[in-house]
């Protein structure tokens, strides 16, 4: 073997080559990362996770749930949009421009040149950042995913597989705890199409005693327990709840920008 | 017939195949400069250079900072909102109109709607003690330097936000007049009497 030096050499420099790219370099760019503050804000983001949230993480990671899963929101473009905020002195001039200027979909460049001619004629406009994707048309978030929105997550579950819908959003989408604690016990209680598989090993079913439970599930007739007894969430369940309802990518940040809908 | 067979040469045998060095065709260098140089347009239009605030489909930070959601002064109005209720809401009211013994209004106040803003930032960088007149009504109290600690931009957005609240209607402050004025102030300014402040120009 005459050149086996030389084989070791390539070997080692491709390896290391990779090495430095995928480890080293992402590493120094991220591993340091903190919470950022959202736009135009002084609030932190993303906020700490309470205690039950940060166990429920694991129970999420030992139940498999990134295995069908994801939490990632992709986003294929970003437009501007000129919203019209006041008619002016002359809105009858407004008005007329308003119905020969495409509004939507436009580049910043565009956006600017639509808002100066609105200004022009004495409207006042404002211009948003509106992204746009397919994931977000499934209404699974707002903006795409970042960094910033795994801060606390050890391990991250990103999934790669989506046989259920996306979650980085989804203590935005469904708030409600109650929600969430059918959703696992008995799926197609609350989503008739749901194809997940019910955890009921989550939940424990036990003898009504002379008044319910507290936090007994207030389940539809189909779905109940046989009569006497009664569902009651075990703690990984609530904790499982209390960290899918901890998942809300949704402040608008400086790497993945939008304009948040006003504040009533 | 010997002499024949002496005459011809003994055959060698083949040479061992060698991974040596051969000339590459022409058109094969041709074909990988074409393609790293697509590879460089490429990477020049859809890296980022590596920057990690760079997402697709933001190619680079300066189209990133293009579509941060700016527009003007509303946006600084919408932040100095925020900063408001976090920092001056408690005392003064989310609605501009004070608390009685604790802080003044300051919708309609005659040291809010002044032309020049140097006079009311004072109030939040150094601090207020004792008797000032407010919408008519004399106030004894003290207001520590609630906004010193703030970036210039926030406390100038936060002031904008007063100015143009609760009916009041005076002209934006920016971020460069909150700097200057610090120039001048010094870093621990000690806080005004109400006196001392109207001596101020506004």
């Amino acid at each position: 073997m005459k050149s086996g030096l030389t084989v070791f050499f390539a070997a080692f420099v491709a390896l290391g080559a990779s090495w430095f790219g995928f480890v080293v370099v992402p590493t120094v760019q991220l591993g340091g990362l903190k919470q950022t503050t959202v736009l135009n804000t002084t609030d932190l983001y993303p906020p700490q996770r309470i205690g039950d949230a940060t166990l429920g993480l694991q129970i999420y990671r030992a139940n498999g749930c990134a295995a069908c899963h994801t939490q990632q929101v992709r986003q294929d473009g970003v437009s501007c949009e000129v919203v019209l905020t006041s008619g002016g002195k002359n809105p009858q001039a407004v008005t007329n421009l308003l119905a020969i200027l495409y509004l939507k979909n436009l580049t910043k460049a565009q956006a600017d040149d639509v808002a100066a001619q609105i200004t022009a004629a004495g409207g006042k406009v404002e211009t948003h950042t509106v992204p746009s994707g397919a994931d977000l048309d499934h209404g699974w978030g707002v903006r795409q995913s970042v960094a910033e929105d795994y801060l606390y997550d050890y391990p991250v579950q990103l999934g790669s597989l989506r046989a259920g819908p996306d979650l980085a959003a989804i203590g935005l989408r469904s708030s409600d705890a109650n929600w969430h604690l059918l959703h696992l016990y008995a799926p197609q209680s609350v989503v008739s199409t749901s194809r997940m598989p019910s955890f009921r090993y989550l939940f424990t079913v036990q003898k009504k005693g002379a008044t319910p439970a507290p936090d007994a599930l207030n389940l539809p007739a189909a779905f109940a327990a046989p009569a006497g007894s009664e569902v009651v969430p075990t703690p990984a369940a609530k904790e499982l709840v209390a960290y899918l309802l901890s998942l809300r990518a949704n402040a608008p940040l400086y790497d993945a920008p939008f304009t948040p809908p006003a504040q009533p | 017939m010997s002499d024949e067979i002496k005459n011809t040469p003994p055959t060698q045998p083949d040479p061992a195949p060698d991974a040596g060095r051969s000339t590459l065709p022409i058109g094969i260098v041709v074909l990988t400069v074409v393609l790293v140089f697509l590879g460089g347009l490429y990477f020049d239009r859809h890296s980022g250079w590596f920057d990690h605030q760079v997402y697709a489909p933001y190619a680079s930070t300066d189209e990133l900072e293009l579509y941060q959601p700016k527009s003007g002064a509303a946006a600084a109005i919408a932040h100095g909102k925020v900063v408001y209720e976090q920092v001056c809401g408690i005392c003064h009211g989310p609605d501009g109109l004070g608390k009685p013994g604790q802080a003044p209004p300051l919708a309609d106040s005659e040291l809010v709607n002044a032309k020049g803003s140097e006079r009311l930032a004072h109030i939040p960088l150094a601090g207020l003690n004792g008797h000032v007149q407010v919408a008519g009504k004399d106030w004894n109290m003290s207001m520590a330097a609630m906004g010193a600690a703030l970036p210039d931009d926030d406390l100038a957005a936060v002031l904008s936000y007063i100015r143009s609240s609760w009916g009041n209607k005076a002209p934006a402050v920016s971020g460069d007049d909150i700097h200057k004025l610090r120039g001048t102030m010094g870093a621990h300014p000690a806080a005004m009497s109400g006196d001392q402040l109207m001596k101020m120009p506004e």
